[in-house]
Order: C-alpha cells, then structure tokens, then sequence
C-alpha cells in the first residue's frame, strides 16, 4: 500500500500573547492507504494540532507535511483548498452541518463544491450515502430534527461523498454517548473495509481507541511510541 | 470556458443562492430590519425621483411651450448669459444681433431645425394718466358709445351703456368735489409760489364752476364740450399717476403664435400681420395693472433707449393673452408679447429701411466724418468766427421721426411691416424649435458649428440654462433629493454593514467548515455578498412596488395641488402628477443592490479571512 500522508520532523508553535507554546516537537509519521488508525492522548496532547496539520487546515512551524505526495509548504492557500475539496473528507467533533440545508443538501455541498457530476449521478451517490449511514428516508430533514448520534453519521457521509482517500475524524464520539459513539466508529470502520478509505481519528475514549486497527499515541507534541513510523506500519501489517 | 466550467458555475451559483435563502429565513429578524431599510429606502427613491420627474415634465412644458423653445441662441458677445426669466440682477445684458434674417438662415440649414422664432425680452414702463385722467377717458369713452348723446335716448337700446354713463359721470363728480377740497386745504397751510400761482390762478373760478349744479344739469346736454372743459382746466390740477413695470417679450407675433400654440388669446384679437401691437398678459392686466389698462386702448412704453435718454413709444393693446396651463402663474404670466418693429422703435433701433434712408440722406446732403481736432475748421472753415450769412430758422417736423415732437413716438400706429422688415433688424435672442426634442445637445452643437462656418459670433444653450435660476429648479431638487437618499442610504450602509457583520461573527464556524472541506474564499465572498444582496433585491422590489403604489394612488386621487402661482409654473398645471418612470424605477433597483453590495462587502471580506482551522475547534 502507498503512503498517503507523511510527516518529516514536523513542529508548531503557537504565539500566546508574550509567550510561545510548542504544540508539536518533531513528529514523523507515514500513515498509508487504507488504513484505520486513531491518534491518542490526552487534552493538550498535541492531536489535533497533528491532525490541523494533516488535513491542511494549519500550516507547520517547521518540517514537512505531504499528501498523497504532495508536500503542503509549496501549495498556495487557494491549492491547499483544492487539495483538501479532492483529497481529504472531514468529521467534526461538534458535527459541523450547515443549518439551513437539508441533510441531502449537506452531503451533497462539497460535491457541488467539485463540480464535475450531474444533477443524477450526485443524487445517486448523496442517496447511497445517506442509505449507508441509516437516514436514506431523512433526506429532506434538517440537521436541527435529528439526534447527534445521526448528525454524526450524516457527517460522515459528508465526508465521504466527494470519495476522498483520507478521512480525518476530530473526536467524532466526543459529543456522543458510549453506544451511539461506538456505532459511529463501527460505520467508519464498514467505510474503510467497503472502500479503502483511509481514517484518522483523535479519541482520548479507550474503548472508541480500541477500534482502531492502530493508535498513535502522542504526548507532550511527540509520538510516545518508540518507533512511531515503524510501529504504526507494523500494527497495521503495512 | 467549457460546458463542465460553466455547469459548475452554475452548480456553485445554485448552492450559493440556496444558503442564502435559506439563511435569510433563518436570519429573520436581521432580514426584516435589513430589509426595512430598504424598502423604506427604495420607496422614497421611487416616490422622490418620480415626483421630480414630474416637476422637470411640468417645467419642459411650461417653459418650452411658452417662450424658451427647446433650444435658444443668442449672441456670445454678450456680457450676461442669457435669462429668460430675468437674472438675479435684472435682465441680462444681452448684445443684439444685428442682422436676424442672417442668423435665421444659418439656422435653417441645421437639420431638426423646424422653427425660428426672433425675441427681445425687456423691460419697460407704462406711462399711466391720473386716475382723475382715466375716469374722464371712460366718461368719454361712454360718451362716444351713445354716440355723443348718451341721455338722448341713444343709450337706451344698448342695455348697460347708459348706467355706466351714469356711473362714470357721477364718479367725475366726486373726484372734482374731492379734488376742490384737496386744493383749498393745500391753499390754506403753504404760501403759494409765484410760479404755482401762475399756474393755478383760474383754478378756484373753474374748480367752482366744475363743481357746481348748473355745470352738471347742463352735462347731458353737451358731454363733449363739458368733458374738454374738464380735461383742459381740471385735470392738469389733479397729481397722480406714475407708470406700470411691463416686463414683454418683443417677437415676430405670427411666428410666436405659430410655434408656442398654447398662447390663447383671452379678450381682443392677433396684432395683424406686420402691425405694431401689444398683447398684455391676462394676469398682468388685472393684477399689475389693476384693470387701468383696455383691449383697444393706447399705451405709451417708456424706457430708456441705446444712447442713454428716455424714450417712449405709443402702442394699441390689441388682446390679453395667456398660456394653456398656466393661467395661473405669475412666471409665465408675465407674458405680455409685443411686435419687433415697437421694440426696435422704443431702443433706438433703425429698420433696414430707415438705416438706408438716414445713409441716403447722409450722401445727399455730402456728410463726412471728421476728426475731432478739426471739426472747428472743417465745419466752419480758416475764417471761423465770422459771420457770413444770418440763418433762418425752419421747422424740423419733416425730417425728425413724428414731426420732432420730442422722445415720444406718437405717430405711426397704424405703419405696418413687411416680413422682410421684421426679419432684417435687430434681435437679441431667438427660440429654436426642433422636429424631434430629443435631439437638444446634438442640435446645439450642429448649430454652433453652423455659425462658426457661417462668421456668427452666436451661442446656443439648451431651454434649461436659457431658463436661468428657473430653469435649475429641477436640478436643485434633484440635488436635494440626491443629498437626502445619500443621507439615507449612508444610514442604511452602516445598519446593514454592522448587521452582516454580526451575523458573519455568528457564523465563523460554518464558514470555517466551509473552508475546511473546499469552499475558496471567492465562494465565501460571494455567499455573504448574495445574500445582503438577495435582501436589497427582494426588498428592493417591494420597495419599487410600494413607491409605485404610492404614486399611482397620488396620481389617482388628482396629483399634488399648486397652491401658488410658482408652483403652477413649476407643475405646468393645476397639479403635479408624478411621473412613474423606468428610470426611476430602474434607478432605485440599482442604487438598493449597489448599496447592499457595499454594506455588505466588508463583512465579506471579514469572512474570507475566516480560516478554515475554525472547524476544528469545539464549542466548549
């Protein structure tokens, strides 16, 4: 399998007024196609930051972040967009819908976003995603009518609508009881097997964690493992 | 661009409008003042322009119907621009045209040109007897009616001439028994002068005779004779008087009739062709002139002419006049119209026949001009000082216009002028009727060029700068209107820029997620822009549709009334209907969407600036 997303000594800083807090201290990573992993570790950790870098909605202090092999330093803001609307599908931890649209209006945003498809060929593959996720007969409903376990999973089909290769969930259970976390990360899970769809999710929630078929734990803005890049291709048999 | 490009657009463009309607709905109480604004805004606009449209109809009817024409020329030379209306210091000094008929067929071969009509606009003064003068011309007047017998019997067929007779004499009656009085008390507190003694040294013997019963038993018996008394021994006794301002234009009056055809004439008859007449307007016959003045009378206009002296002419009035629509007004009621020839008369101004008498007399007679230096030697030769020959001195009358009896013009009343006469003389300015009016500014040009190519120093402006501080009335309430919708408008920027504003902050997460899955901030800006702009284009039209409601009803219900004279000018009319147009229409669409977009272009940028990391912050 090849290499979706790599990182090469990556740091961030954050500027807090005088003060200056170092979020990541040099990370490396590779994650590669196909897989299902989850960064781990507690609040402040430097995860999300981690993941910010990966979907290209931060840029790194130092070092190197490269998508699909393409190295985010030399893109613009305008082909960083690009790359995030082709290549990268988001889950929020707070769901993230657009309030006045339609649950089929928000699947299909980002698709209308690409551009490319008919008004047929988007209706057929926002419908298979919403029958995927369990809301094919919630279509026309608002994202105000549903509970946030079914939010979650309208996100989700969200992300994948435009069939990125990388998935990146911020705490997606987070906001979500035990058992409707667990369905969720389930449905991601049915995601990955049916499509190969790599994901990545931030948890500090052990039993979501153990869903994963590999965690990467970070602490203090570096990779705990002792070998991440290794350990991480290991775990997964990459 | 390629199919797929612009199937994107549009894609784009869909969604883009689906988020802004949506989110104008879910945002009500933000549209609703947002858009209250507008409506509000736009209506006034609509309204505002459309009863200034009204006005500038009224004013182009008034104006261009009346005297201004569509187009007005006069000479550039001229020290003051020209003023139809007169100017803030008066009447404009306007230098004549010389040779009208030259210009005239300058003019002519401008194409659009469909009619010349020559004018002088100026002010004289009427000359007006006493009112001891005037009741004794009405006595005579009646006098002459009942055919010099009006108690004989001869009054009594024509209903009414014999009571005003009656009336008139009895008036006569009390202004000698008022004037005696006058005298005696003046007698009584002031020495009499020699001179004045003179003068009035018969006065008491026939102010007594005048006064007395046997005077007016024997009136009936002999009105002529008893009226000669009265006008020879008693009327120079009487002081009173003065004159009348009369502000007229002078024209051809057979080409002003055929050009302003709203002029009716109200009492008396057209001045006949190539006569010299006046045509008093309505109004300033029974408000200026307080009824004094009669169709068929004679006047004498006194002003004063080219070289500096007073000058006077006499002239018939023939009718009173007034213009279709504007009855009322006192701007155009000022239209008292008079022929050329009386004009040129009363300034001094030589017909082209006169000017070619006075040079044939000048060679006739071998005058030469000489220096000044010389004329002592030249009028009287080396030996000046000495007597020659002893002159005789022989009247003047046959050479000096009406016998030489001084600045007045009595005579030639009843002279009539050829065409040619009234074309080849003197003019100041000209009114220029067009065959299609809405060709003003390429007419003006055509016809500077003309008199450029033609050696004619003319300037040619349209009837709006001709009409002076008049003619700007539209303009100035435009400015106004203009300046109270900036006020508005620049009102409504800052409420609907600080509302956007608010409601962008509110939405920095759902921008963020936008941005985070792909939206460039060129679709950020135009969701924002769109959907302020989608407010200004609904409210916009509702606004349009309530303005338009608005005039319609005032419309309908008869339009605003003219309760002055200058507002009868200014509406053309009775009242001012106001004018719902496509431009107003138009114009206020377009200034609600151009002040939404602007109001809402800040909060737009603000959004671009949204970065996409947003998204990924929670809500705690």
């Amino acid at each position: 399998m090849g290499v979706i997303v790599s990182a090469e000594n990556v740091t961030k800083d954050y500027d807090l007024g005088r003060a200056k807090v170092r979020a990541l201290r040099g990370v490396s990573l590779d994650l590669r196609r196909g897989q299902f992993l989850s960064i781990a570790g507690p609040s402040g950790s430097g995860k999300t930051t981690l993941l910010n870098l990966i979907g290209c909605v931060d840029t790194p202090t130092s070092g190197a972040v490269r998508i699909d092999g393409r190295d985010t330093r030399a893109l613009s803001e305008r082909e960083l967009t690009t790359l995030r609307l082709h290549k990268i599908g988001f889950i929020f931890q707070s769901f993230n819908l657009v309030s006045v649209l339609s649950l089929y209006q928000n699947v299909e945003f980002p698709l209308l976003l690409q551009g490319g498809l008919t008004r047929a060929e988007r209706r057929k593959r926002v419908e298979m995603l919403l029958g995927a996720v369990g809301l094919g007969q919630h279509a026309r409903h608002r994202p105000s009518e549903l509970s946030g376990g079914q939010r979650q999973r309208v996100a989700i089909a969200r992300a994948l609508v435009t069939r990125p290769p990388l998935v990146l969930a911020d705490e997606p259970t987070a906001n979500l009881d035990s058992h409707t976390g667990a369905a969720i990360i389930d449905l991601m899970k049915d995601m990955n097997r049916r499509d190969g769809t790599t994901f990545l999710f931030s948890t500090h929630d052990p039993t979501v964690m153990s869903h994963a078929s590999a965690v990467i734990h970070v602490a203090d803005g570096r990779l705990v493992e002792p070998e991440p890049v290794s350990s991480v291709s290991a775990m997964t048999g990459g | 661009m390629t199919g797929p490009d612009i199937q994107s657009g549009l894609m784009r463009a869909g969604i883009l409008a689906r988020i802004a309607s949506r989110n104008l709905l879910a945002g009500r109480a933000k549209s609703l003042i947002v858009g209250g604004i507008i409506l509000f805004g736009t209506a006034l606009v609509v309204v505002g322009s459309s009863l200034v449209d009204g006005v500038d109809a009224g004013m182009r009817r008034s104006i261009q119907g009346s005297l201004g024409g569509h187009i007005q020329v006069y000479d550039a030379r001229s020290k003051d621009d020209l003023a139809l209306y007169g100017g803030a210091m008066g009447e404009p000094d306007l230098q004549p045209i010389e040779d009208f008929s030259r210009l005239a067929r300058t003019l002519r071969s401008v194409p659009d040109v469909k009619a010349i009509v020559p004018m002088a606009i100026d002010v004289a003064t009427i000359a007006m007897g006493s009112p001891f003068d005037l009741a004794l011309e009405r006595l005579r007047s009646d006098v002459r009616r009942c055919d010099g017998a009006p108690e004989a019997g001869r009054c009594s067929r024509s209903s009414g001439s014999g009571e005003e007779y009656r009336a008139h004499r009895a008036q006569v009656r009390r202004m000698v028994s008022l004037l005696a009085d006058e005298l005696s008390q003046a007698r009584r507190i002031a020495a009499e002068g020699a001179a004045d003694s003179a003068g009035r040294e018969r006065s008491p013997a026939d102010i007594e005779r005048a006064r007395s019963e046997a005077f007016w038993a024997a009136f009936d018996r002999d009105p002529l004779g008893s009226l000669e008394f009265l006008e020879n021994r008693i009327a120079p006794l009487s002081v009173g008087g003065g004159s009348l301002p009369l502000r007229y234009v002078a024209t051809d009056l057979g080409a002003f009739a055929k050009a302003f055809d709203g002029l009716q004439i109200l009492e008396g008859s057209p001045v006949p062709r190539g006569a010299r007449g006046i045509l008093l307007g309505k109004r300033y016959a029974e408000e200026t002139a307080k009824n004094r003045v009669r169709v068929g009378d004679t006047i004498t206009l006194e002003a004063p002419a080219r070289s500096g002296y007073a000058s006077s002419v006499n002239v018939k009035v023939y009718g009173f006049v007034q213009f279709k629509g504007l009855e009322r007004t006192d701007l155009a009621g000022l239209m008292n119209l008079m022929d050329l020839a009386t004009w040129r008369r009363l300034y001094g101004y030589p017909t082209p026949e006169q000017a070619a008498e006075i040079e044939g007399m000048k060679a006739a007679a071998g005058a030469r001009a000489v220096a000044r230096e010389g004329a002592e030697a030249e009028l009287f030769g080396e030996g000046a000082g000495e007597l020659v020959e002893r002159g005789r001195a022989a009247p003047l009358g046959g050479y000096l216009p009406d016998g030489g009896r001084g600045g007045r013009s009595q005579g030639a009343l009843d002279e009539v002028y050829s065409q040619k006469g009234i074309d080849a003389g003197v003019v100041k300015n000209a009114a220029v009727i067009l065959a299609d009016a809405r060709r003003i500014p390429e007419t003006i040009r055509a016809i500077e060029e003309a008199c450029r190519r033609d050696g004619l120093p003319i300037k040619a402006v349209s009837w709006r700068e001709a009409s002076g501080t008049v003619g700007q009335f539209v303009t100035l309430a435009r400015v106004v209107l203009y300046g109270a919708m900036f006020i508005l408008f620049a009102v409504a920027l800052v409420v609907i820029n600080n509302a956007t504003v608010m409601a962008t902050l509110n939405r920095v997460k759902e921008i963020g997620t936008m941005r985070a899955m792909g939206a460039q901030r060129r679709f950020v800006l135009l969701m924002v822009l769109l959907e302020t702009m989608a407010v200004g284009l609904v409210f916009g039209v509702a606004g349009a549709a309530l303005g338009g409601g608005i005039v319609w009803l005032v419309g309908a219900a008869g339009g605003i009334p003219a309760t002055n004279g200058d507002l009868y000018f200014f509406y053309s009319g009775p009242s001012l209907v106001p004018r719902l147009g496509a431009a107003s229409l138009g114009g206020a669409l377009v200034i609600v969407l151009g002040v939404s977009a602007l109001s809402a272009l800040y909060p737009a940028l603000l959004a671009t600036r949204v970065a996409p990391v947003v998204a990924m912050q929670s809500d705690d």
